[in-house]
């Protein structure tokens, strides 16, 4: 399945845009029909519920396995706009679109265009869903009882959903056809990778046939309720910070500089060169919470794979490496709650000190 | 009484708590109930056909690099698991006729007849130390012969020898099952045979259909996350940033959005808890020499730069929120849609491999990560009660009794996790 370059062609373009909309349907979870991107270029109403339907499987924050606890209709479009919104969606005629589900394809296929431009929306989404072969809760008898027998030498034995399968032939072939399908879903989201470009042209025809946006929108961003009640607490941390390293950092510079006043320019070079060693460091601390930033969190999905230390010399994480980097994790958020805890004390009496009349006394110990 | 709007929230949150903390409970009840039930005895009709090739080399020391079967082999091989599927039917019809306990020493495997039945795992070479111990199950392992009518004729001594031979028997010990192999016509029908994983899981095998689909599954995945560009990917590039470009003409320039500004404040809260780290770190180091003097009072100022830095990047995003200014679109730079994933979008590709070595690895790896994510999960609540609940304090009209009581129960919940006190409070409201 080689990635071969496609120039897309004009004499092409009849059969492309079809295929790459067939793949694309191929390769969503719960992918509307082709022909429901068709009937939303022209607003038909028809196309709007599978639309809806799409955007808050990909939206709400917990993929619903089972359906039993699927929110109304009305729910889920209220949903849809409101994290539409809270992502910066630009337009505003998804605000105004009813939400008993019957119109807006339109508008909904072009949030739907808007989430897959901004980022890898396909591959999150099929990795949500994705078949999982390995055990990732421990479980060490099935792995040392099968030991040699899997066909991948890397792995060495057998998974619990693995042997699972073996013994019970009727969940192994619902697991096979799982991953049947998985596996053309993931064929089909190549394909769609090859072909993607015609569909971009297209939603901008989709966009120019949509009636100009009238006015400048007068609706505010919908910012958390709480996201400015801890962006105070944050301003206020950060504030206490500096006048912290403030009131440190003036003498010791004072001191500095009466101390070296009489030096010659001799050391001036030693200086710099320190003044550099910092500045890296400080670069490198600062990467720690950039975006994008952060250390290979051992959270993720990991398969466990029993191994007497150094045989299997292959690619993987070694589970003491990650019990030390959970180890240290533990510690920090230990701190992090500690931290807060101690933000809140000194908030409550800085609230209650206001008041007058009021003495606020610590129980023991605190 | 807390206002609607707040106690809404809150109980929405504490319901998505304590969701999770059942969903987690339900997981693990379920693996624990898998797992069990694999290592018990299979059912009759759960005994998969199992491969009857012993291998001297098998799980203790290492295998020799994996070669393909030949065509000889894939044959007999089938013959084999067709022979054995018939058995497990006709077997279903069999009465059962008592058995007989598997001798420990007993290293011929069992096949007694041409046609074999869930074979017993020779007790030979690799497997000497542990498993010849453990020859003597609670249960006696009785064995199952089927009537050898109607069945070819296998010549299973070379069925053993081809495949012995094909793992490169390097097998210095002779195997002296398969010499022994009573070829004997079978007496009457015996009970099926247990299949426990203890004693013959080394023999399972991966269904041919699904160890194609798993293969084709990880090689998929891997072209789906290779991010190797060319000149169609470029062109696709530039046509989506064109098409975000335009979907944005509503309004001239964007704005942040709510996203954006929770998972910056975030930021830098996790800013300014490292550089509070790093002064202490400084503060409490000892400097040997003018020279680390020098370095100390340098980042100490550095620190107390970027401190200011942040703060300044907090009164910006405070006035966004607050004023709903318009901020500049970031060029190029698309903002990450919030990961629903929890951790690093990275990780998200192929599951990793991780490695262990014995069980206390495990356990510990278990008992961290249970802890770690409870950790997360108190934090969040707090941040969500302080949010809720300190503004309370300070607009809680009229200050009376049930707003003392208000502040007695915020204290030992946000500064003690008391939860104790959250009790008191909802009974009082």
């Amino acid at each position: 399945m080689g990635r071969r370059r496609r120039r897309v062609d004009p004499a092409d373009a009849a059969g492309a845009l079809p295929a790459a909309i067939t793949a694309l349907s191929r390769a969503l979870p719960g992918g509307p029909s082709p022909e429901t991107f068709r009937r939303a270029k022209f607003d038909r109403p028809e196309a709007a519920p599978a639309l809806w339907r799409l955007l808050f499987h990909v939206l709400s924050p917990r993929p619903a396995d089972d359906a039993a606890a699927l929110p109304t209709p009305e729910a889920q479009a209220r949903l849809v706009k409101s994290v539409l919104r809270s992502q910066g969606y630009p337009r505003r005629a998804l605000v105004q679109l009813p939400e008993d589900g019957s119109q807006g394809s339109r508008e909904l296929l072009l949030a739907l265009s808007w989430l897959l431009a901004r980022g890898p929306l396909l591959e999150r989404l099929l990795a949500q869903i994705r078949v999982r072969l390995g055990d990732e809760m421990p479980v060490c008898e099935v792995h040392s009882y099968t030991r040699g027998c899997h066909s991948d030498r890397s792995l060495g034995h057998l998974s619990v959903t693995e042997a699972e399968l073996l013994r019970d032939p009727e969940g192994g072939r619902q697991l096979l056809r799982r991953l049947e399908s998985e596996n053309a879903r993931l064929e089909a989201a190549l394909e769609w990778r090859r072909r993607e470009l015609v569909f971009w042209q297209w939603m901008d025809t989709v966009l120019d046939a949509c009636p100009p946006e009238a006015s400048q929108p007068t609706f505010l961003p919908r910012i958390l309720e709480r996201g400015a009640g801890e962006l105070e607490l944050v301003a206020r941390e950060l504030q206490a910070l500096q006048e912290e390293l403030q009131a440190v950092v003036e003498p010791r510079r004072a001191a500095w500089e009466a101390r070296v006043g009489g030096w010659g320019p001799g050391w001036k070079a030693t200086q710099r060169a320190s003044e550099e060693a910092v500045r890296q460091e400080l670069t490198a601390l600062q990467r720690a919470w950039e975006r994008g930033g952060g250390l290979a969190q051992p959270h993720g999905p990991h398969r466990l794979v029993r191994s007497e230390a150094g045989t299997l010399g292959g690619p993987g994480l070694c589970a003491t490496e990650v019990i030390k980097a959970l180890r240290s994790r533990e510690a920090c958020l230990e701190a992090a709650l500690r931290q807060l805890q101690g933000q809140c004390r000194q908030e409550l009496a800085r609230l209650v000190g206001a008041l007058p009349g009021f003495i606020w006394i610590l129980p023991p110990g605190c | 009484m807390l206002p609607a709007g707040c106690s809404r929230r809150l109980l929405a949150e504490l319901r998505d708590a304590l969701d999770a903390c059942a969903e987690r409970q339900r997981q693990l009840e379920r693996s624990l109930r898998v797992s069990r039930r694999l290592l018990r005895v299979w059912e009759p009709a759960e005994t998969p056909a199992l491969e009857p090739t012993p291998g001297p080399d098998t799980n203790e020391e290492a295998r020799p690099p994996a070669r393909t079967p030949s065509p000889q082999d894939l044959k007999e091989l089938e013959l084999l698991t067709q022979a054995l599927e018939k058995a497990i039917r006709v077997r279903k019809g069999l009465s059962k006729a008592g058995g007989r306990d598997e001798a420990p020493s007993r290293k011929s495997r069992s096949i007694v007849s041409p046609a074999t039945t869930a074979s017993v795992p020779p007790r030979a070479s690799g497997q000497a130390g542990r498993r010849a111990s453990e020859t003597k199950p609670p249960r006696g392992v009785r064995q199952t012969t089927v009537p050898a009518k109607g069945l070819p004729e296998l010549r299973l001594l070379s069925v053993g020898d081809q495949t012995c031979k094909a793992r490169g028997a390097q097998a210095a010990k002779p195997e002296p099952g398969l010499r022994d192999q009573q070829i004997a016509p079978s007496a009457a029908p015996q009970a099926p045979e247990a299949f426990t994983l203890k004693q013959k899981g080394i023999l399972l095998r991966l269904p041919m259909a699904f160890r194609k689909a798993a293969s084709q599954n990880s090689r998929l995945w891997a072209q789906l996350s290779s991010t190797e560009t060319s000149d169609s990917m470029d062109a696709t590039t530039t046509a989506k940033t064109q098409f975000l470009r335009k979907m944005q003409s509503g309004w001239p320039s964007s704005r942040l959005c709510a996203a954006e500004v929770e998972a910056e404040v975030g930021r830098l809260r996790k800013a300014c808890s490292l550089l509070r780290q790093r002064m202490g770190e400084e503060l409490t180091a000892d400097p040997v020499d003018w020279m680390q003097e020098y370095h100390c009072l340098l980042t100490l100022e550095g620190l107390q730069a970027i401190a200011g830095q942040c703060l300044h990047r907090l009164q910006e995003l405070r006035a966004a929120v607050m004023e709903h200014q318009l901020a500049p679109w970031p060029e190029g730079r698309l903002p990450s849609a919030p990961s629903s994933c929890g951790g690093g979008a990275d990780s998200i590709w192929s599951p990793q491999l991780l490695l262990y070595s014995s069980t206390q690895e495990l356990q510990t790896l278990a008992s961290l990560r249970l802890r770690v994510a409870m950790l997360d999960e108190q934090i969040h609540l707090e941040k969500v009660l302080m949010a809720e609940l300190l503004p309370l304090v300070s607009t809680q009209e009229p200050l009376g009794p049930p707003w003392l009581a208000l502040c007695r129960a915020v204290h030992s919940l946000l500064c003690e996790g008391d939860l104790k006190a959250a009790r008191v409070t909802l009974k009082l409201f």
